[in-house]
């Protein structure tokens, strides 16, 4: 028979109650004291059991602390305070349906505790479970209506769960409570009023909503929000003329928004991305221009619509502007007009004729005023980007050196010749120049992190991680765990991809997965928010803190580095089943984080509250990543970073490629198929298609332990879908196409061909294939004549071939 | 060129990257994410033609040690891609979040914080900014170095008038 906490004698729930503040201040190692103090006395007391179990969780003893909270349940089940305490453990642990079910069970016992309710609507919120969201939180409503915070949870809950009148429902029934507004400071009331603005602007009743903007003003703080709401109110009821003078107020604000310009524009009837208003759009422009006459933005929109006449002369007011200023990033600016042909040859005309204006008498021709000596200096820096941006590396590296030679101190002119020198494959030349550069400016972190990419480009690891902590906070004693901390995504992803060019995929792996981490703590980072924007009622941040978190995974360098650690992992896979299995590489510096002795820690420091999560071990227990290369299964978590990407990017090709290359290793034939056919109908014409489609047809044919029915179902499948088309008809259908080349070798590669695989690469250099000869295409081409086993001889008739296609490269 | 519009929770993550590419001072998600839940009226980013951010301005109100009369705002962090300088994106930034600190919460003044090392960003809050220095906190950073402490007063830089409510 089990005592609950009230049949404990005094003295020992006294102790149980303190065991419980301690846990709520964070003191673990004191609560576990006291609960082994109850245990003495009452050793198989199943609540103080679970307790105890929550503080071993605490202080690094997981697996014990389980079981312990499970013995203590086993000892008590119906008991609502060990089902919490182990909610709040899987919770911890961010095992957060496991902590739902607890808290369910919890609630089975003490259905109207208030603690438990209110973390369980911040689970579900979580979890995304919005209905349940919403049940939970109308009870604490219910529970406790003078409590505002709980107002503002049910209201985010219906609107997450789509139902913004539901929403507008439960700001307004707060508003009528007897607390109401009282509890909230000024700022707080302009904020729910907003949001309440907000939520009837989206039921659609825009007239409504227009009204109650004029009633609420002169309760409003962010007066930015409320006139942007009322412009854009004004547009979408059509009251054009009202709404043009709400978007001039707001352009008088900030005339450098391209939301308010576009606003302005729309009051005219017109839109800058519709070829046929291009002359109204210009004039309506020309005249905000006048009126702002500062405003950089408005001065290029031009560009981005006009075409011929007019977009020469833009082109050629902004291009003056910028060289008497001394802009660096002109060129930047106007490179996605390039996209355009008669642009991209209208300004190298332009910046050509200006350079030789400024060369021959240091004016533009028609001024009568000398031009400051550096006009010429950006004059040259655009054009040898131009010439880069069409591949032209010689016309742009001679043109950068003679530029450098009349000014050799400024530091932006090497950024550019690196980035050239990168473009043409010189990867050392580029690392070296950017390098030069840096020891220009060594107070510069900008230039510091080009240089620390440039040298993991160069595959120099240790010598980018001392550049790298250079600019790493001094009293840091462990400075590479520092780079964990201040989750420097970029730097792991391009560690890793280095180490991987190495040969050292262990390494490659860890970096991968530290990265991989950041986003994961990305997406955990807004769980505060479930509680501290609805108590601060910031409910607009918060929706948005929302929807952010739903896309943490679509980040371009998410996806980077999960399908690197997947190719990582297939890699490990295929050389263990070639019995060739990959060791980690260990080596004398792992024993040696970089440290320094940085100065004593004292004076506060105004960042501690962006590092307080910092509480992952400093020491390193596996630097060479031994424990991913070991690993017995490498499918498995392959698989888990595959389905990450489909829930994430499944609009992109290389998911459904990556995916493919896993199920088929797994011998999931159905779900191979599947990714087959998703592929297919991103990109039907996708270069890995049909050389994917015949391994498939292979695997199934060679694979006797698959079910003959099944087999002749997917083989039909595959029948229809791909018909009987062959990986050397796919190459002979496109022979211009160095894409097309590349994928047919992988696929003869995977099959067992070299032979033809490597037939087919060392075609790669060839003029067949023309422009698509790409730096990366042909990389790629190399790395994959190596693996076919060509000899020195192909490999070094590859490499000149390849230096024909790029002279300067020095990667083949 | 440059857009600048209030940062969203969306640009936090290429905020974050921005900073690591420019400055040594360096924060986490959640620090940003706190900045945004709290004075979600106050940072502002530049956008470049391709959607990318380009420089950042990250600002909160220092409501720790004051009462709330006189409330200061606090930029804690300002940084613009060194290849997108020139281009006045740090005051322009910088004008939108001091009227949001003055309008929004009643500001007088703004505050920042710069190691006397740090000559390019002392000389932009100067010059360029119009900070001036309020005095030298000792060991203020925690690798020892000190930091000027700098303010400029917002009085009567912005003036908001009450809207029509005629429409």
């Amino acid at each position: 028979m089990s005592l609950t906490v009230t049949e404990l004698p005094h003295k020992e729930q006294a102790l149980f109650r303190s065991a419980l503040k301690l846990y709520e201040s964070h003191q673990y190692k004191k609560g576990l004291k006291i609960s082994d103090q109850i245990l003495k006395k009452f050793p198989t007391h199943g609540e103080t059991l679970a307790v105890k179990g929550m503080f071993l969780a605490h202080v690094d003893r997981r697996e014990e602390g389980y079981e312990t909270i499970k013995r203590g349940l086993e000892i008590n089940p119906k008991s609502s305070i060990s089902w919490h305490v182990y909610g709040l453990v899987c919770r911890k642990d961010l095992k957060y349906s496991e902590a739902i079910k607890c808290y369910e069970e919890a609630l089975k016992g003490d259905s109207e505790n208030i603690h438990i309710l209110r973390e369980q609507g911040q689970l579900y919120m979580h979890v995304r479970q919005f209905s349940k969201a919403v049940e939970v939180r109308q009870k604490l409503v219910k529970l406790n209506p003078s409590f505002p915070p709980f107002w503002m949870g049910l209201a985010a809950a219906h609107h997450m769960n789509g139902r913004h009148d539901l929403a507008l429902r439960v700001i307004g029934a707060h508003e009528q409570t007897a607390t109401g507004d009282a509890t909230f400071g000024r700022t707080q009331v302009s904020e729910l009023l907003l949001y309440k603005s907000w939520l009837v602007e989206l039921t659609g009743d825009l007239q409504q909503a227009l009204e109650s903007l004029k009633e609420i003003r002169p309760r409003i703080t962010d007066i930015t929000a409320w006139k942007e709401q009322k412009a854009r109110l004004l547009l979408k009821l059509g009251r054009r003329e009202a709404a043009a003078l709400a978007y001039q107020d707001l352009i008088e604000r900030n005339p450098e928004s391209d939301e308010y310009t576009a606003g302005y524009l729309a009051c005219n009837g017109l839109d800058i991305a519709r070829a046929e208003d291009a002359d109204s759009v210009l004039e309506v422009i020309e005249g905000l221009q006048q009126q702002f006459p500062s405003s950089n933005r408005l001065r290029f929109l031009p560009l981005t619509f006009c075409t011929g006449d007019s977009f020469a002369k833009a082109a050629e007011s902004l291009a003056k502007f910028a060289l008497r200023k001394g802009i660096p990033s002109l060129f930047a600016s106007v490179r996605a007009l390039y996209a355009d042909e008669a642009k991209g040859a209208a300004l190298g005309r332009l910046m050509e004729g200006l350079a030789t204006q400024l060369r021959d008498t240091q004016r533009f021709s028609d001024s009568t005023e000398d031009e400051p000596q550096s006009a010429l200096m950006w004059c040259n820096l655009y054009l040898v980007q131009h010439h880069d941006y069409y591949g032209d590396y010689e016309r742009a590296l001679s043109l950068v050196d003679e530029t450098i030679r009349a000014s050799a101190d400024t530091v932006e002119l090497y950024i550019i010749k690196a980035k050239i020198l990168k473009h043409a494959g010189d990867i050392r030349g580029a690392r070296d120049t950017m390098d030069f550069g840096r020891q220009k400016d060594l107070q510069d972190r900008y230039i510091n992190t080009k240089t620390v990419k440039y040298m993991l480009r160069n595959d120099e690891v240790e010598e980018a991680e001392k550049t790298f902590v250079l600019f790493i906070r001094d009293d840091e004693p462990n400075k590479v765990h520092e780079i964990v901390v201040i989750q420097a995504t970029w730097y792991m992803c391009e560690r890793g991809h280095a180490y991987r060019r190495l040969g050292d995929i262990g390494r490659a792996l860890k970096q991968f997965h530290q990265a991989i981490d950041v986003f994961t703590t990305y997406h955990h980072d807004q769980f505060d928010f479930h509680a501290y924007s609805v108590r601060k009622a910031a409910l607009r941040t918060y929706i948005d803190i929302l929807e952010w978190a739903n896309t943490v995974f679509t980040h371009p360098l998410f996806g980077n580095v999960a399908r690197a650690a997947i190719e990582c992992y297939i890699e490990l896979h295929d050389r263990k089943q070639a019995g060739s299995p990959v060791k980690a590489i260990p080596s004398p510096t792992d024993t040696k984080p970089l440290t320094r002795n940085g100065a004593a820690q004292h004076g506060q420091h105004h960042l501690s509250a962006g590092i307080d999560e910092a509480k992952a071990a400093s020491v390193d227990t596996d630097p060479s990543g031994a424990s991913f290369v070991d690993a017995d299964d490498h499918l498995a978590p392959a698989l888990a970073l595959v389905e990450r990407l489909e829930a994430a990017v499944s609009d992109q090709a290389e998911t459904h490629i990556l995916a493919f290359e896993v199920h088929l290793r797994m011998r999931k034939y159905f779900l191979v198929l599947k990714a087959l056919n998703a592929l297919k109908a991103i990109d039907a014409n996708h270069p890995a298609l049909v050389p994917m489609a015949v391994r498939l047809g292979k695997a199934l044919d060679t694979d006797a332990s698959f079910a003959a029915p099944m087999k002749a179902a997917l083989k039909s499948q595959l029948a229809k879908s791909f018909g009987d088309a062959s990986i050397e008809s796919s190459v002979a259908s496109h022979p211009e196409s160095l894409a097309f080349a590349l994928a047919g070798a992988k696929g003869l590669l995977s099959l067992g061909d070299a032979d033809a695989a490597r037939k087919l690469l060392r075609q790669a250099p060839s003029e067949a294939y023309g422009s698509t000869r790409t730096l990366a295409g042909l990389l790629e081409a190399g790395q994959l004549l190596t693996k076919s086993g060509a000899s020195t001889e192909e490999r070094d008739e590859f490499a000149v071939g390849a230096k024909k296609v790029l002279p300067l490269a020095t990667c083949f | 060129m440059i857009t600048i519009r209030q940062a969203r929770v969306k640009d936090l993550a290429e905020m974050q990257t921005c900073n690591l590419a420019n400055l040594p001072e360096n924060y986490q998600m959640k620090y940003y994410l706190y900045h945004l839940a709290t004075w979600p009226e106050l940072s502002y980013v530049a956008e470049n033609q391709q959607g990318r951010v380009v420089g950042y301005v990250l600002a909160k109100m220092n409501d720790e040690e004051q009462t709330p009369e006189v409330l200061d705002g606090h930029i804690t962090s300002l940084s613009v891609l060194r290849s997108y300088r020139r281009l006045g994106l740090a005051e322009r930034l910088m004008a939108q979040a001091q009227r949001a600190m003055v309008e929004v919460f009643g500001a007088k003044n703004v505050s920042l914080h710069v190691r006397v090392s740090n000559q390019a960003a002392f000389s932009l809050y100067k010059n360029n900014l119009k900070f001036d220095i309020e005095h030298t906190e000792a060991k203020y950073y925690a690798d020892g170095e000190d930091a000027y402490a700098m303010k400029k007063p917002l009085a009567g830089l912005y003036h908001t008038e009450m809207d029509s409510l005629d429409f």
